[in-house]
């Protein structure tokens, strides 16, 4: 197993968080010391997690670590527990990544506001939050941790309070993400009062098979309580206006990682506490409830104005997929699902990001107010294209190579269990991307091309650091989608065995020989053919020598007959007009796709209508239909 | 054998740009009729393109009003080259009936250089043909003259 | 070392000459160039000569290139088209000509429905650059367009590896190598009762995706002025014209790839019947293979593109949405359930 000294490990990594935003509160009024800490806090358990790697990934341990050396005692575990194995090392490798890009980016992108070191504060506060939930061991704890990354999450939304919103988007998200909470805790609450132990491990060894109507219950309340967290369908509003109002650097964690801990959560409640994924109609709550998230909020980013609120919609409609994947409990279903969890983190924050760069530059993330942004801010378009490309799902970017192991995985569902629903939910995704790929368009049309409006010819690129962590992401982004072999090898697929092993999760903590339970055996075999950097390597090729035919023919070169330069020869044709006028807008671009949506549009436009008490009523419904759905299927 | 190719292409694909400055209509429609299965000018590999970007022969009808001046000039422009400026109809040459009015600006040789003219009130659809096999001649010669 | 050699030279060839930019080049313009003959004796006209889009091309590349000043990005400008192109050439060597194929194991067909995204996606990016409002309309309808295909072509290629995969037992067959190697062991794919509505809503597909007649809305000449390629001259239009043609051979050989396949054995047997052995055998199989091949999309491309050019009106953008999601979308779900249940 793992040497003595990496066991320690997880608990630094979650550690060093909690004590940067501690120093922080102390030290943090001096600019330098205040980064300092900040990119230690943040690169320290990157590092950590990155050496943990080798013995959980690869040579496939298990980390139980017992504070204070509380091992259980008469079969009872009774002391707090971390427990890492290579699920929980995922999610924890994927919000180190992304708080790290977060915090770099933080550094000029919040220069101009006020409070900073505040802001700081509840960065690592939010960061230690969640990593502390996926890394451990103990229900009670993951409870307190969802609680301070929920606060931390609604400060930060209203952190710049003097915009337009942030404080009702603080408080939606405060009502409905407490409702989230309370669920949970409700829920941990039965499962003690049933099972007299808190930790994961143990519960995990004795709920499943004797099933009471209260844990029933608690199965229930934790499911929504952690839908809450992931913002799928019927939570996703919530989603929307906190990540219009949050700073951009904010927004990364938000969706990058928020979402991923109640996506955690799902799998860690439905795969392992209840072991419920062997039931049909669980898998089926699951793929519906993911294919909706991915459906539904992709028509409503397709309806959105405003540069982050359309990222936020996505956010959910990547979520959907994930969430799709996973609800296929096959193997490579759950590899593909945590796959694209990965890259959802990496290309949806280089989008926040390049979102946030636009804001710091222009002032407005408004779609229909700006333009022509390339001219003035090329590297940002180019980061952003990179982003856009990876979500919509062009090879060879990572989106497209965790989304096509979706669609085997869906398909290969429905071959095997014969149920053509599956292949529907193959068909929906299909469609899903392509709606994606049509809203960044749009993007990409009314923000970096198009007219440059005049108000913002003098918009400059934003600072090197800025880019800088763009640039990783970016990098990350490229990287993943070449070797979708590598990162399967060693990060999804270990991964996705550790969603299998229960047993062995079990046993690594309580002790060997607590509970037999065979591992399945896990199938990774897919049904098609990709090898990106085969086809990367052809296109270059080709592409080099077109270029070349086409330079020898002087492709590039203006070819002049006339000594002078008339003015409106270099203008745009506009009917032979002056093309002053002629900005088209990117509110309703995609007419004859909504025209023939209407009604559908016309209800989600009514059902939507950003009141609190809707969304509050909405969590209500969903909490009880879940009760009633398990209180009789399970 | 390159520039060769070229060369014998440019005569062999022309696409024209219809420019209305103001015609009563009557050219704009003989123009269509060259088109038509009857005359079938795609044979010598003549289409309509949609903007002056693609051209190479701007067709201009009408006596170039006043109006449309600034707009003829800049679209005539927007043509890259080499380029053939070919005026249909007697309105854009001499103004035609409407000689001498307030609102007239032409005729369209005033103010760029204009390489086949086409008389008729309206031309015959076998003139227009011929005024613009002529055009394409001109082009070629252009092209052969551009380095 | 010199077998690698010899191999890395071979693999040029594939992208360079056959079936990679040059074979795409000639049968894309001729495929083209039959097209607009076809169409013109249809509304019985003379018609262009069938190499016009030769000399379209060639003039393209002699006239001056105007990039105009509103361009914010003169790369995406000019490479944007070359891009496509690429693309559009690496797909045709995907693509199995009968028996045979450039690159086997690269990309599937779930792939190919990608890898033809990005054609598309380069003349958006160009004509968005432009800042032109007719691009930007253009551009709006082009991806409705695109949206529009997406769902049937989705549907006709989920029900062909599921057809496929029935009968090897696997359940379901991405790979086009695989459906090759299949439809030359158990005949073409059309001569399934299942596949046939498939069949037809590929071929109505085609047009769609190719951006021609009835489905031209995002490059209507007379609306909207071509469009995305509004503000391009000079070579970029032609290699974009260029692109245009390469992808009507492109969606017509995959068409006779998924459906026709099993004709490549009628040609094995042809050769061997003329009593070819060795490595004569194999060039001549191969070169009937291209010529079939191609005499195959020529049918295609006139039943699928040129006649329905000549009997039809443009649509409207949204009558596009609505005709693909419903009428086409129908066809090709038939099929899919058909197939599911094992017919």
């Amino acid at each position: 197993m793992s040497t003595e000294f990496v066991r320690h490990f997880p608990i630094f990594a979650i550690m060093l968080y909690f004590l940067g935003a501690f120093l922080i509160v102390m030290l943090g009024k001096v600019r330098a010391l205040r980064h300092g800490i900040a990119f230690v806090a943040t690169a320290g358990p990157l590092a950590l997690l990155i050496a943990l790697v080798k013995p959980i990934m690869i040579d496939g341990g298990i980390i139980a670590y017992w504070m204070g050396n509380r091992v259980p005692a008469g079969g009872y575990a009774i002391g707090i527990a971390l427990e890492v194995d290579a699920l929980g090392l995922f999610f924890g490798l994927l919000i180190a990544t992304a708080v790290f890009v977060s915090c770099l980016y933080s550094f000029r992108y919040m220069e101009r506001d006020d409070n900073v070191p505040q802001y700081y504060t509840l960065f690592l506060m939010l960061a230690g939050g969640v990593m502390g939930l996926v890394l451990s061991g103990d229900l009670f704890n993951m409870f307190i941790m969802v609680e301070i990354l929920t606060f931390a999450a609604v400060a930060l939304t209203a952190f710049r309070n003097r915009a337009n919103g942030a404080l009702e988007a603080a408080f939606k998200y405060l009502v409905v993400g407490c409702m989230g909470s309370t669920c949970i805790l409700a829920g941990t609450i039965l499962l003690y009062a049933q099972a007299r132990t808190l930790n994961f491990a143990q519960l995990s060894a004795l709920i499943p098979g004797n099933l009471g109507t209260s844990t029933k219950l608690a199965f229930a309340l934790l499911f929504i309580g952690f839908s809450t967290k992931a913002f799928i369908v019927p939570f996703h509003p919530l989603a929307a206006d906190a990540h219009g109002a949050a700073p951009a650097s904010i927004s990364v964690l938000i969706s990058g990682v928020l979402t991923k801990s109640g996506i955690y959560g799902l799998i860690r409640l439905t795969y392992f506490l209840f072991q419920t994924m062997e039931l049909g109609t669980m898998q089926f709550w699951l793929v519906f409830l993911g294919s909706v998230s991915m459906f539904v909020c992709v028509t409503m980013a397709l309806a959105q104005h405003d540069f982050k609120r359309l990222l936020a919609f996505h956010s959910i409609s990547q979520i959907g997929y994930v969430l799709t994947a996973v609800g296929l409990a096959t193997g490579l279903g759950v590899s593909a699902g945590l796959y694209h969890a990965m890259n959802h983190t990496l290309f949806k924050g280089l989008l926040f990001l390049a979102a946030g760069a636009v804001l710091h530059e222009t002032g407005t993330t408004d779609l229909n107010r700006l333009g022509g942004l390339a001219k003035k801010m090329p590297h940002t378009t180019a980061l952003f294209l990179i982003g856009a490309a990876s979500i919509s799902g062009i090879p060879p970017f990572n989106g497209f190579a965790s989304k096509w192991m979706i669609y085997q995985a869906a398909y290969q569902k429905a071959a095997e269990t014969g149920n053509i629903g599956f292949a529907l939910v193959t068909i929906i995704a299909l469609v899903t991307s392509t709606l994606t790929l049509a809203s960044f368009v749009k993007v990409s049309q009314s923000v970096f091309f198009g007219r440059l409006p005049k108000e913002y010819e003098k918009v400059q690129e934003v600072p090197f650091g800025m880019r800088f962590a763009m640039g990783i992401l970016a990098l990350l982004c490229i990287l993943t989608g070449l070797f979708p072999g590598l990162v399967t090898k060693y990060l999804t697929e270990p991964a996705a065995r550790a969603v299998f092993s229960v047993g062995t999760y079990i046993n690594s903590m309580m002790g060997e020989g607590t509970i037999i339970l065979q591992n399945p055996v896990v199938n990774f075999a897919q049904a098609g053919v990709w090898s990106p950097i085969n086809w990367l390597f052809l296109l270059i090729i080709a592409l080099l020598a077109i270029t070349i035919v086409a330079i020898s023919g002087k492709y590039d070169r203006v070819r002049e007959m006339n000594a002078e330069k008339p003015e409106g020869k270099y203008d745009l044709f506009f009917g032979g007009e002056e093309s002053v006028y002629s900005q088209v807008g990117g509110e309703d671009l995609f007419w004859g796709f909504k025209h023939n949506w209407r009604h559908y549009f016309g209800f989600m436009h009514e059902l939507h209508s950003g009141v609190v008490n809707d969304y509050a009523l909405w969590a209500v419904v969903a909490l009880a239909l879940a009760i009633v759905y398990a209180t009789i299927v399970l | 054998m390159f520039k060769k190719l070229i060369e014998e292409s440019t005569g062999k694909s022309p696409w024209l740009f219809h420019i209305n400055a103001g015609s009563c209509n009557g050219c704009d429609i003989e123009l269509v009729s060259v088109l038509t299965p009857r005359y079938d000018a795609e044979r010598l590999g003549f289409k309509l393109a949609g903007t002056p970007r693609h051209a190479d022969i701007v067709v201009v009808t009408g006596p170039v009003t006043q109006q449309s001046l600034n707009r003829v000039l800049r679209a005539i422009e927007q043509v890259p080259e080499p380029r053939c400026i070919v005026t249909m109809g007697s309105c854009p040459q001499s103004g035609n009936v409407f000689r001498g009015s307030y609102a007239i600006a032409g005729p369209l040789s005033k103010y760029v250089h204009v390489d086949v003219d086409v008389a008729g009130c309206t031309p015959k659809p076998e003139a227009v043909m011929d005024g613009l096999v002529l055009a394409t001649k001109i082009l070629q010669e252009k092209r052969r003259a551009m380095k | 070392m010199s077998a690698i050699l010899l191999d890395a030279l071979r693999y040029l060839g594939y992208i360079l000459i056959f079936p990679g930019f040059l074979f795409c080049f000639l049968t894309g313009l001729l495929l083209c160039g039959i097209d607009r003959k076809l169409v013109a004796r249809m509304q019985k006209r003379v018609g262009p000569p069938i190499l016009q889009p030769f000399y379209d091309f060639f003039k393209l590349c002699g006239k001056e290139t105007i990039v105009p000043a509103t361009v914010t990005s003169k790369t995406v400008f000019l490479l944007a088209p070359l891009v496509g192109l690429a693309s559009l050439v690496v797909l045709q060597l995907f693509i199995p000509i009968f028996s045979f194929r450039a690159f086997g194991a690269v990309a599937d067909v779930i792939v190919i429905l990608y890898l033809l995204l990005i054609p598309a996606v380069s003349v958006i990016m160009g004509g968005s650059v432009t800042g032109s409002p007719y691009a930007g309309v253009g551009l709006s309808r082009e991806m409705v367009t695109i949206l529009a295909c997406e769902l049937p072509l989705v549907l006709v290629l989920l029900s062909v590896a599921k057809t496929v995969g029935n009968a090897l037992d696997t359940g379901l067959c991405f790979s086009l190598t695989q459906i090759a190697a299949f439809q030359a062991k158990y005949g073409s794919l059309i001569l399934r009762p299942s596949m046939i509505p498939a069949a037809i809503a590929f071929l109505l597909i085609i047009p769609g995706e190719t951006g021609n007649h009835p489905f031209d809305a995002a490059e209507a000449e007379t609306e909207i002025c071509e469009g995305m390629l509004a503000e391009y001259s000079g070579a970029p239009l032609g290699v974009y014209k260029l692109n245009h043609a390469v992808k009507m051979l492109t969606m017509t050989s995959l068409f006779i790839a998924l459906f026709f396949g099993g004709i490549g054995t009628g040609i094995e047997q042809l050769a061997a019947a003329m009593g070819l052995t060795g490595g004569a055998a194999g060039m001549v199989v191969i070169l009937l293979d291209v010529l079939v091949m191609f005499l195959l999309c020529v049918l295609t491309t006139a039943v699928g593109i040129s006649f329905v050019h000549a009997v039809t009106a443009r649509l409207k953008i949204e009558q596009i949405f609505k005709y693909y999601w419903t009428v086409v979308s129908g066809l090709a779900l038939i099929s899919l359930v058909l197939s599911w249940y094992g017919f």
